[in-house]
């Protein structure tokens, strides 16, 4: 599968290469619904620029991005060629002698043979196949560096981001299918399933494209090309909570906990992945969910305690970075409190215009708590399937966000071809694409006709506003409510018959 | 011995004593030298007439003068700075806030203390001839006028593009040397000024001073009738000429000069020859009652007072601010790196490695 996976890569950077050097590209990174003010890529600069001054970054409102991003941008933009041909040659050592490590570890989990590891030593063909890279990855490196100059080098920061993310999806989805693939196979053997059921059943025949799908649904989704034209710093959150994901479906919790750490740390929101993410790693490790039990409290805190440290110690390294707590108030505090109220696409701005000052802190509250409020139900119910449940995380994040833009939109939507299995109980497909492509289609009539030709008002660009999130959360809504039905069929059979033998039908409530 | 010794004890004891008298006679020397010339006070008019990011010499130009012009003591107060100021905050500046006046960036002209008087499209000739009249609507503000009165020396300096008699202005009208010749003697028949210093650099810019008959009037301009004033050096990383050539060298001229400086106005018209400047710089001073000789660069540039002088201030900080880039401190850096390690080495597992190498 890496030959498709590195066409389709191909083909998502040559469509963003395209849009980057078009006119496009500056009339994209001034879009609202593209870029907030927590990752507009001018902002970046501005902050990166009074640093180089002398003053703090956070001094005024322009700049609420977190140090370790000061420190990433400062990095790549003064030493961006160098950078860049550095982990070009780190990735390929990685991958040239990873392999051979991953094959050790396996090896000595099994006692083989000690001479048998010899063997491991990276071949003769690798050798060589990594030598060409090097030189490929240098050669593109340098082209690319000679035809731009200094502040769009990071154009390419943002779209290997996207690139990693991409991978990051099809990995994880990879090991997801495997891992559904096998407790199916579990459940049948256990005679858990109804004997009507055949038709729902998953093969791996038809999972054997998903994580192409999903690779492909994040790359050339038009919300996620808009994002990188816009050197948006979304993508680079979408990145880690992509490899947050991955590391939490490979099994191990150290990273996955300082990944999520790292996602809290960038805006707070995917602190509610905690839950999920316990979830998966007390299933995996077969640990009851029982509030009473005492290896479940164990690992919790085994896992909280890794969590909560990575974002102390990240904390920390950023106070050490700037030598101030001011990135608090600026990074988190904006979050939270809903300073800015430029119009986006989500659904904190008008209200917060039109509110009186003394309701301000009552509402603000409720807002946010709306955020974390559905986290506990969801778990309960979504027990047994944790990465559903991210995926529902993920989306209720990105609608009730304070600051959402169609990049964190992108982010869930790439996960849907997984759930292509649940199709046939999906009620509103035709309500749900149609009410999401005439939003994203007005946005920009509404806001010019508001903004520039002064015959609409705000109010109708709200009103596009609330219908493309009621079309979100329609859509999560279905997706709910399509695997739960699932969930009930295989367990209840197919054709569900009343007491009396007439046929019924299944209500969610 | 007794009789040589008598003698050296008078003579140190007679110039102990005459030690004072001298610099008394020193201090009256130089008081006199400063009623001579007939100041109090000192102002400075800077104008850029150019707008527009390919016009960035000229506003770096005018900042260069307004620099020195305060480091050698005229405050904000008596600056009327007119720039059309869009240049250290242009969508094109890769440096913003900053505009530069020597190539590789080592000196900052705009720092964070410049006071611009009138910005953007408030720079037009009439608004020049209203500050140098003084005809201005009441509500003006203190800092928007030129309140000079007749012991005031005021240097005049005019920067942008222009011909054969006239000066454009930001790119939409001119004033000719006729309106600059009537706005000064206006300003003498109000007893406005002085003594009045005008430097211009621009195309052919001795013909702005041609029509000058006025009184107390000395001009310099960088280049005579039918030549054109040149730009310095261009600035690979900025795009654009930072500096025109007159101005380059008068600034490093000034530069020398510090309050306590004896340089008169025939060093300041040997700047820039022609050797350097290409264009041949003119002055004229047969409207001036003193001898150019005996006119002290200070006098114009600088706002030396009375008290000043008993002090004979020496020392010069003549600060070429460095550029500096932040870095992010070593711990940070040490501390960030040791932690990736430290998880790959525990994700990756050390001893693993010890089995293969």
């Amino acid at each position: 599968m890496a030959a498709p996976l590195t066409l389709l890569l191909i083909v998502a950077v040559t469509i963003r290469a395209v849009l980057f050097r078009s006119s496009l590209a500056e009339l994209i990174s001034a879009r609202v619904e593209v870029v907030s003010p927590l990752n507009a890529w001018k902002r970046v600069v501005e902050g990166l620029a009074l640093l180089d001054l002398g003053v703090s970054p956070y001094s005024g409102d322009v700049f609420h991005e977190t140090p370790l991003m000061i420190y990433l941008f400062h990095f790549t933009v003064d030493y961006a060629e160098i950078v860049f041909i550095v982990s070009a040659y780190f990735v390929d050592c990685l991958s040239c002698f990873l392999k051979p490590l991953d094959r050790a570890k396996m090896a000595i989990n099994s006692n083989y043979l000690k001479s048998d590891l010899l063997f491991n030593f990276p071949g003769c063909c690798e050798l060589i196949s990594w030598f060409i890279t090097i030189i490929v990855c240098l050669c593109f490196c340098k082209f690319h560096f000679l035809c731009t100059c200094k502040y769009t080098d990071v154009r390419l920061c943002h779209q290997i981001a996207d690139g990693i993310t991409a991978l990051a999806l099809y990995l994880s989805i990879q090991t997801y299918n495997k891992d559904v693939f096998r407790k199916q196979k579990y459940a049948l053997e256990s005679d858990r399933y109804s004997a009507d059921c055949l038709e729902l059943l998953r093969s791996p025949k038809e999972m054997f494209y998903i994580p192409l799908k999903v690779a492909m649904f994040y790359l050339l989704n038009p919300f996620t090309i808009l994002s990188c034209v816009a050197k948006s710093t979304c993508g680079l959150n979408n990145a880690i909570i992509a490899l947050f994901i991955f590391c939490t479906l490979k099994g191990s919790a150290l990273l996955s906990g300082i990944l999520l750490a790292l996602a809290t740390y960038q805006s707070i929101y995917p602190l509610t992945l905690f839950a999920p993410a316990l979830l998966f790693f007390l299933q995996r490790l077969y640990i009851p969910v029982n509030l009473r039990r005492s290896s479940f409290w164990f690992f919790t805190l085994q896992y909280a305690f890794m969590y909560v440290g990575s974002l102390v110690v990240i904390t920390g390294l950023s106070f050490f970075l700037l030598g101030s707590w001011d990135f608090i108030p600026s990074v988190y505090g904006f979050i939270f409190s809903v300073p800015d109220l430029t119009p986006n696409i989500g659904l904190f701005w008008y209200f917060f215009a039109e509110m009186f000052e003394h309701f301000r802190l009552f509402f603000s509250c409720v807002f946010q708590i709306n955020v974390f409020f559905y986290t506990i139900p969801l778990s309960i119910k979504l027990k047994e399937h944790p990465v559903f449940l991210i995926f529902m995380q993920i989306a209720i994040i990105s609608i009730f966000k304070s600051y959402p833009t169609v990049g964190d939109v992108a982010l869930y939507m790439a996960f849907l071809p997984a759930w292509s299995h649940l199709y046939r109980f999906l009620r509103n497909i035709f309500l749900v694409s149609c009410v999401l492509l005439a939003c994203s289609a007005l946005f920009p009539v509404l806001w010019h006709l508001w903004i520039y030709a002064g015959s609409a008002n705000s109010n109708f660009y709200y009103a596009i506003t609330l219908l493309f999130n009621f079309g979100q959360i329609l859509l999560v809504a279905d997706y709910f409510y399509a695997y739960l039905r699932r969930e009930h069929h295989l367990t209840h059979g197919l054709y569900l018959k009343k007491k009396d033998g007439t046929e019924a039908t299944l209500v969610l409530k | 011995m007794d009789y040589y010794n008598l003698l050296t004890t008078c003579a140190f004891i007679h110039l102990l004593v005459s030690i004072p008298y001298a610099y008394s006679n020193y201090v009256e020397n130089k008081a006199g030298q400063f009623f001579s010339s007939g100041h109090t006070n000192n102002w400075a008019v800077l104008v850029c007439t150019s707008r527009f990011w390919f016009n960035y010499r000229h506003v770096a130009n005018t900042l260069s003068v307004y620099r020195s012009v305060k480091r050698l003591g005229i405050p904000d107060s008596h600056i009327v700075l007119m720039l059309a100021d869009d240049m250290a905050c242009n969508y094109r500046n890769p440096k913003p806030a900053t505009v530069f006046s020597h190539k590789n960036m080592e000196l900052n002209v705009y720092g964070d203390d410049v006071e611009v008087d009138y910005r953007g499209y408030e720079v037009t000739v009439e608004n020049f001839l209203r500050v140098l009249t003084g005809r201005l609507p009441p509500s003006t503000p203190r800092s928007k006028r030129l309140l000079s009165d007749d012991r005031s020396n005021i240097l005049i300096y005019l920067t942008g593009h222009g011909g054969n008699g006239f000066l454009k202005f930001q790119d939409s009208e001119e004033i000719s040397n006729m309106e600059l010749a009537d706005a000064f003697e206006q300003m003498w028949q109000k007893r406005r000024y002085n003594e009045l210093l005008f430097i211009i650099d621009t195309c052919q810019g001795a013909s702005m001073y041609e029509r000058f008959y006025s009184p107390n009037l000395m001009a310099l301009a960088s280049s005579q009738v039918g030549e054109d004033s040149l730009s310095h050096q261009p600035d690979l990383a900025i795009g654009v000429h930072l500096m025109d050539k007159y101005t380059f060298y008068l600034l490093e001229f000034l530069e020398e000069v510090h309050p306590a400086s004896q340089a008169n106005m025939n060093d300041l018209f040997k700047v820039c020859p022609q050797s350097q400047c290409v264009s041949t710089p003119g002055h004229r001073t047969d409207l001036f009652q003193r001898n150019p000789g005996s006119v002290l660069i200070t006098d114009f540039f600088g706002s030396v007072l009375l008290h000043d002088m008993k002090q004979l201030v020496a020392d010069v900080s003549s600060q070429k601010p460095k550029q500096k880039d932040w870095h992010p401190p070593d711990g940070f850096i040490l501390g960030l790196w040791t932690l990736i390690l430290l998880v790959f080495f525990q994700t990756y597992g050390i001893k693993h490695l010890k089995h293969i190498f």
